[in-house]
């Protein structure tokens, strides 16, 4: 029962960092109809950013901070590459998103090599019910907890969240009333860049990072936002923990060497079938 | 006048083509197949995306499956040829089966479940007792046909480009024909395409089927050439390579598959001889070839959309932009 109950915390730890990654393509999706390939470099940056300046002697917190900030500007730069010049089509924006990934490997090897790098975090472990529980682990959870409950607050509360979910929902009568769709759209980006970040910063304790980890990170990402069909937050959360608890739960049951085949297959069938509600038509005019 | 430029240009290429593998010396000739193969590949690529407007992220795992195919066949002792020509056919047929399910996804969806496919094969490839894990497979025979042995790399070079002459011509053939017309209705709208009569879903996968065919050859190419493959040979970065290529030579072009891989190509041996000079880091080529594909891919993409063979070519294009 405490293998179990272990399993499950570090599982949605886990998914949290799967959530934070969904949760910056979803935001980028809504409201530019871009699939963000790029994501995942959002995470590697930050997470290299502050194993660097702790090593530099930097404290904690000044460190995180300074490269959550780094990837947001990532992502604004990722934005002005991919929407930047008018007329560009979804599909190219995701090609071009694909470039800065492959660009941001260039940049990532020179300036930190092509080992992998981690961050001290949260030492020492918590006892709950028997079950042995990494400090950095709660960490993780509490803080995507929290930056959920933010965005929410963002979306639902504030004039600049409201301007953005109208881009989302339609972007001609956005500009109607006078937002500029485009500078939401670079908006998107760099607060994608910036939960990117986030999950960067709160991963790379858990696991070293490299410059190549991105592909896991988005892929993962990827197929917990699927489950909220791209544009529903709160889905793609249940999608991430649920995609965290199952291949933490299969890596701890001794089917370690398959979770990746589990998540990634997973991911198709989803796709599969809300592809089948999907009519042509729809997808086309969009 | 045109109708004397293009025979004569295509006999022009011919001959320089076979020309050249008895010119160049070994390490030349290691590029110039690679150069045939990465073709082979991308004329797929290019079919696909530019005719039937699907992006494939995972066309390295059907290159993968070819070079898988005609190792273990070979290794098993089944002749070389055999192995040759089983490894399209076991990419086409993989195609085939995991096509029917994924072409019902489009756009980015379909882009990221081939680059899930791909991910997942290698995974397999590197746990697998059979394909000798991460290890991979090695000592595999050189091709051979009766007792002509190939050891030569020239012997492999007129194999990679009359492969390529194939896939070639089988390309012409393909978009010059009532499916390849309905191939590129169905590239714009497949609604509009749909209601007037063509059978979408079918076409799409014959096409995917298709282009996988093209990467299984290349592969049992590639695994006869080096006598080696395993999971390393074919990263993801591999099938992004293919997408590159496809792009700067010009999406649903016959030439632009072979121009595009080329460019990209000579473009990265260049930079690899530069960045392995005296006084250059140690990290300086992979560096230079991520730097090259992704700026190349992302200024082509943005400015260039339809590729160096439409933007050379002074002929407007009358097909409409996409």
């Amino acid at each position: 029962m405490s293998a179990f109950l272990s399993y499950l915390l570090n599982g949605l730890a886990v998914g949290c960092a799967i959530a934070l990654i969904a949760s910056g393509l979803v935001t980028i999706h809504r409201v530019t109809g871009v699939v963000n390939f790029a994501q995942g470099t959002f995470a590697v940056v930050a997470g290299l950013c502050t194993s660097s300046l702790l090593g530099l002697g930097f404290p904690h917190g000044l460190s995180e901070l300074a490269a959550v900030l780094a990837a947001a500007v990532a992502g604004l730069l990722t934005g002005l590459a991919a929407i930047g010049k008018r007329g560009t089509t979804p599909l190219a924006s995701l090609i071009v998103t694909l470039g800065v990934g492959v660009l941001a490997y260039a940049v990532e090897i020179v300036l930190w090599g092509d080992q992998p790098r981690s961050a001290p975090g949260l030492a020492g472990s918590v006892t709950v019910a028997g079950a042995h529980i990494q400090t950095q682990h709660l960490l993780v959870i509490g803080v995507t907890a929290a930056t959920f409950v933010l965005l929410a607050l963002f979306f639902g509360r504030t004039y600049l969240g409201k301007a953005l979910t109208a881009c989302a929902s339609n972007p001609y009568a956005a500009r109607v009333v006078g937002i500029d769709v485009r500078r939401m759209g670079l908006l998107a980006f760099a607060l994608g860049g910036l939960l990117g970040g986030i999950a960067g910063v709160l991963v790379t304790p858990l696991r070293p990072i490299s410059f190549d980890t991105d592909v896991t990170l988005i892929v993962n990402g990827f197929a917990a936002a699927v489950f909220g069909a791209l544009t529903r937050p709160v889905i793609a959360l249940f999608g991430a923990l649920l995609l965290g608890v199952a291949e933490t739960m299969a890596a701890g049951y001794g089917y370690g060497s398959h979770q990746l085949e589990v998540a990634l297959g997973l991911m198709i069938i989803v796709m599969i079938v809300q592809a089948g509600r999907r009519s042509a038509i729809s997808e086309e005019t969009v | 006048m045109t109708r004397f430029v293009r025979p004569a240009a295509l006999l022009l290429v011919a001959a320089v083509t076979l020309v050249l593998p008895a010119t160049l010396d070994d390490s030349a000739l290691a590029v110039y197949i690679l150069l045939g193969l990465a073709a082979i590949v991308t004329a797929g690529v290019s079919l696909l995306m530019g005719y039937a407007g699907q992006v494939s992220l995972g066309q390295g795992a059907f290159y993968a499956i070819g070079a898988y195919t005609a190792a273990l066949l070979s290794l098993g002792g089944v002749p070389p040829l055999v192995g040759l020509l089983a490894a399209p056919v076991a990419a086409a047929v993989f195609a085939l089966v995991i096509g029917t399910p994924l072409l019902r996804l489009r756009g980015h969806h379909l882009a990221f479940a081939t680059l899930a496919m791909q991910l997942i094969l290698l995974s397999l490839a590197g746990q697998l007792e059979f394909t000798g894990g991460d290890i991979g497979l090695q000592a595999i025979p050189q091709f051979s046909l009766g007792s002509f042995e190939a050891s030569g790399a020239a012997a492999y070079a007129y194999m990679t480009w009359a492969g390529l002459a194939v896939v070639m011509l089988i390309t012409h053939n393909v978009i010059s024909s009532r499916p390849g017309r309905a191939l590129r209705a169905l590239a714009t709208s497949e609604t509009a395409a749909a209601s007037s009569g063509i059978p979408v879903g079918r076409y799409k996968l014959v096409v995917f089927a298709l282009s996988a065919t093209f990467a299984g050859l290349a592969g049992g190419i590639y695994c006869f050439y080096t006598g080696y493959v395993a999971p390393g040979s074919f990263p993801v970065l591999i099938s992004i390579q293919y997408i590159v290529m496809a792009v700067v030579g010009g999406l649903g072009t016959i030439w632009g598959a072979v121009v595009g891989a080329t460019a990209i190509t000579l473009l990265v041996q260049g930079l690899d001889r530069l960045a392995s000079l005296p006084g250059m880091p140690t990290y300086a080529p992979s560096v230079l070839s991520y730097a090259v594909y992704a700026l190349v891919l992302i200024v082509v993409v943005l400015f260039m959309p339809r590729g160096l063979v439409p933007a050379l070519s002074r002929r407007p294009d009358r097909r409409p932009r996409r």
